[in-house]
């Protein structure tokens, strides 16, 4: 038990008056391997961790004459903290930013190119803004030693990283990832007032976490910014998973302070999760609860049968054991398809808040825990993992598996076979990110960006951008 | 009716075949594709189709726009699987008609049909969901080696046969004026024309090849009514065309057309460089095969880094002294998601195909198809432009320029089939996330 009595542990904040040294966060996953010890680090106990706790704070509260108080959406009974008005202000000028940058009405394969405009502009800026959102003693708190970094190094890396990719023009879970980090930041900067558990939690979800998601579907709209969803149909959602945590908290049982986080059960007078399906209750229910917002987002962007472009979500709309059981699986699901995927996490920079230095209470792999926990009974053969659905792959194997990164570890990718490719077994060693064609990511347009992916290419680290014209493009052998 | 006829049956009905009859298929489809090689021959006609990604709906459109096989024959130019909800009716029934009619069915490989690509972007996680383990997409991924890299078609003719139904409102047209002919034609899902553009005939084929290129539909097309002028008499500059042939017989004339699905590798400079590469493999993550299926064609000089991380882009340049060394007249791919379902580049000398309309459910595009006429001009002796042209006749000559023209095209443009003809199935046991009973991850909440 934690040692504040909670039933949920709480993200430790900086003693303002110990001595702190700043990172500028980098990039420590660099293939597939990294990710087992990034399930055990600081970085991730503590990711974990403020998620948890923004996601205990949505559970209505049981009140004392036994009625339950929910937090929908716009509620009034949620009170914001001066900190969380500053970062509405903060994603309110971000959202003007798009008035400046209107999307380029040219011919365009999809993502429009002024998303790029849009991103040069944020990164321009970024200083300034974080300045008029965040207080002097936070963002410039300089580190012990004299020549590090200030806070706002590490402040800017994750809020850089939450805006999808300029370069790829997509957003995806990773930049939802690295936002939640910049929040995250904040709370262990000591920016937002201490309050009675929950309060300021709550605050931050309905006050900063919704509006944030709001801001990127209108991104995504304005900019028409490609789905990231790497596995398609077959994925939850193309860009978002936290709406789908917090919102199905929303309608979860009530609980009081010291009760156990409910894993079955729903609120009740909470909207069937079948009713998802149901374009009329969509829309009812998307006005006071995130889960519902995000789908109904799925149905403003999306044409087709609901369980054929969304088939993970109508299946889970036939959970009959209420939204705790729903909250409970898509944190289980969220940990193994954004936080144990390669593909998603590559990208996510450590400094000092979050820190890749191993935690010394983690548990061991906890994602082979997860891993041995597929269907029984079933011929699960070593790469595929519990058979019952794409995503209900064991996060140690499949979350681990970069799409090909892993080739070169040899022991998760899936059984090649007499066919194998050549560079199976000869693939030179090294991290991803060696060079354009070995490496990086095999339609970066599709695939779950990195947080910090925005403005480089996967090859950018050792390759020139492609110019257009100029000394730059590779000639081929036999051109002119 | 045999049993590939019956699976062939239940396929076209969405409904999967059983996992032994899958394998059973799969095995003869390798040993028919094992006899193929890497650039299979085709004659026209032929109806030349994109990235289907799993669409079924929209592929049984395609086929009702296009022509039922094997009334039709088709080439399908990769990317059947990943994305969509069918990947597997899709593959599965594409491989039945591959094998039920093996000259009207030619289908290539794309940069999808590949085991890590498989497992990142969908089909693997839909195998495991329908049929209960990985076995069938093993089956597909052993069948994904052996399909071939390219296809060339031979004996198009240049000039198309009109079409008479048009939409009235809509329909862009340069007249047709005495001694041109019929160059390309685009129509909609009801078969009306909506734009057509012609070419002046026998006449000196730098002209008359460049004169009307870069069909590419305009954004609204009943906005910009007459937008492509009847032929001019100059060149389109850069061309580099300055031959001045008379030309012979207009579908004799009409060089190959070179069909792979993402585009060309600065090591390949002849199709028959393509015919040298060991396919039977996985996709590479580099070298020409890679680039064969990944590449990108891009509005820049020589090549450039591609931003997906595999293949490269290439430029005007690259592809027009690859057509030119080889005889071709065009370059067809697929690979990258067009708005208007086809994308003409280059003066003409690359098209995008995209066959998968409102890609994803949302990306509101059409799809299209290319046909091919046949040409009979030469009493069916097909051109032997083959690829092995520019080889033949010395190295970049002038004269080889000039005397290849393209092919009549005709695109065919559809959107997603309609929506409400398909049921909603029982929901599916969910993600093991949402039943076992664990522990973990909640109780890191304690762990300290």
């Amino acid at each position: 038990m934690n040692p504040e009595g909670r039933a949920v542990r709480v993200l430790p904040t900086l003693d303002s008056s110990a001595s702190h040294n700043f990172l500028k966060p980098v990039k420590k996953i660099h293939e597939s391997q990294d990710v087992a010890p990034f399930l055990t680090s600081k970085g991730y106990t503590d990711i974990m961790t403020f998620a948890l706790q923004l996601n205990r704070s949505m559970f209505p509260e049981k009140l004392a004459d036994g009625t339950s108080q929910p937090w929908p959406l716009n509620t009034d009974e949620v009170q914001f903290s001066a900190p969380v008005r500053q970062l509405q202000e903060l994603l309110s000028k971000l959202e003007d930013l798009i008035q400046e940058v209107p999307p380029d009405s040219g011919p365009r394969r999809f993502g429009n190119i002024s998303f790029r405009k849009w991103h040069e502009v944020l990164e321009e800026r970024a200083s300034s803004l974080l300045k008029e959102c965040l207080p002097a003693e936070i963002l410039e708190r300089p580190s012990s030693d004299a020549d590090g970094v200030t806070a706002e190094a590490e402040l800017k890396a994750y809020f850089l990283g939450s805006w999808g990719s300029g370069q790829r023009l997509d957003y995806g879970t990773g930049h939802e990832l690295s936002f939640l980090a910049f929040l995250g930041s904040i709370w262990k900067l000591n920016g937002f007032p201490k309050s009675s558990p929950g309060v300021e939690e709550r605050a931050i979800v309905l006050g900063v976490i919704e509006p944030y998601l709001e801001l990127v579907r209108l991104l995504i709209k304005t900019y028409t910014l490609e789905p990231a969803g790497s596995h398609g149909v077959w994925g939850l959602d193309d860009h978002a998973f936290l709406p789908y945590i917090f919102g199905s908290a929303q309608l979860s049982p009530a609980i009081n302070e010291t009760d156990l986080t409910p894993e079955e059960d729903s609120l009740p007078d909470a909207p069937d999760p079948a009713g998802v399906v149901k374009k009329n209750i969509v829309e009812r229910e998307r006005k006071t609860n995130m889960y519902f917002s995000a789908i109904g987002f799925i149905y403003d962007v999306k044409k087709g049968p609901f369980w054929e472009h969304s088939p993970m979500l109508y299946d889970i709309s036939g959970i009959r054991a209420g939204w705790g059981k729903i909250n409970k699986g898509m944190i289980k699901m969220w940990n193994a398809e954004v936080l144990s995927k390669y593909p998603v996490v590559q990208h996510f920079p450590f400094g000092s808040l979050f820190s890749w230095d191993r935690d010394p209470y983690a548990v061991a792999s906890p994602a082979t825990v997860h891993a041995t926990s597929g269907p029984q009974g079933r011929p699960v053969i070593p790469d595929a993992g519990p058979p019952t659905s794409a995503t209900a792959r064991p996060s140690a194997d499949s979350g681990t598996k970069a799409p090909w990164a892993t080739a070169g570890a040899g022991s998760r990718v899936p059984p090649m076979g007499p066919t194998a490719a050549p560079w199976a077994a000869t693939r030179r060693d090294g991290p991803p990110t060696a060079g354009p064609s070995t490496t990086a990511l095999p339609d970066t347009s599709r695939l779950p960006p990195g947080p910090m992916a925005p403005t480089r290419a996967p090859w950018a680290n050792s390759q020139p951008p492609a110019p257009h014209g100029g000394d730059g493009p590779t000639k081929a052998p036999w051109a002119k | 009716m045999s049993d590939l006829d019956r699976a062939i049956e239940q396929l076209r009905a969405c409904r999967l075949i059983p996992e032994s009859q899958v394998r059973e298929l799969c095995y003869k489809a390798r040993e028919l594709l094992i006899e193929e090689g890497n650039v299979v021959s085709v004659d026209a006609p032929v109806t030349i189709c994109g990235d289907i990604h799993g669409q079924f709906h929209d592929l049984m459109e395609l086929f009702r726009v296009g022509g039922d096989v094997p009334d039709t024959n088709y080439l399908f130019m990769g990317d059947f699987v990943d994305r969509g909800f069918y990947s597997l009716e899709s593959f599965l029934l594409l491989l039945c008609l591959k094998v039920r009619y093996p000259d009207r069915m030619t289908l290539i490989r794309g940069n999808h049909e590949s085991r890590q690509i498989t497992t990142v972007y969908g089909f693997y996680d839909e195998c495991i969901r329908k049929y209960g383990s990985a076995n069938v997409w093993r089956y597909c991924c052993e069948v994904f080696d052996y399909l071939a890299l390219g296809a060339i078609v031979l004996g198009a003719s240049s000039e198309l046969e009109p079409t008479t139904a048009s939409a009235n409102d809509t329909t862009q047209s340069t007249m047709p004026i005495d001694d041109t002919e019929l160059e390309t034609e685009v129509l909609n899902s009801r078969g009306e024309v909506t734009m057509s553009t012609y070419r002046a005939r026998q006449r000196s084929s730098s002209d008359a090849s460049t004169d009307s290129r870069n069909i590419s539909p305009p954004r609204d097309i009943s906005a910009a009514p007459g937008q492509l002028s009847a032929p001019t008499r100059s060149g389109a500059p850069g061309t580099g065309a300055g031959g001045d042939s008379n030309g012979s017989a207009p579908g004799s004339r009409t060089g190959a057309v070179l069909c792979v699905h993402g585009g060309l590798s600065p090591l390949i400079d002849s199709v028959d460089k393509i015919r040298l590469i060991d396919r039977k493999q996985e996709v590479p993550h580099e070298g020409a095969m890679c680039d064969l299926l990944w590449s990108d064609p891009d509005e820049i000089e020589g090549w450039g880094l591609s931003p997906r991380g595999a293949g490269f882009l290439f430029g005007g340049d690259i592809v027009k002294q690859f057509n030119h060394f080889n005889g071709l007249s065009l370059v067809a791919r697929a690979h990258q998601l067009v708005m208007e379902g086809y994308k003409e580049m280059f003066d003409g000398g690359i098209v995008t195909v995209w066959s998968a309309p409102n890609y994803c459910y949302r990306c509101g595009n059409v799809a299209a198809i290319l046909e091919l006429g046949e040409d009979t001009s030469s009493g069916g002796t097909v051109a032997r432009s083959n690829g092995e042209y520019g080889r033949s006749n010395g190295v970049m000559g002038a004269d080889s320029l000039s005397t290849v023209v393209s092919p009549g095209r005709r695109y065919r443009v559809f959107e997603a089939a309609a929506q409400d003809t398909r049921g909603m199935p029982a929901k599916k046991p969910v993600a093991d996330y949402f039943l076992v009973s664990e522990t973990y991850p909640l109780t890191i909440a304690n762990s300290s």
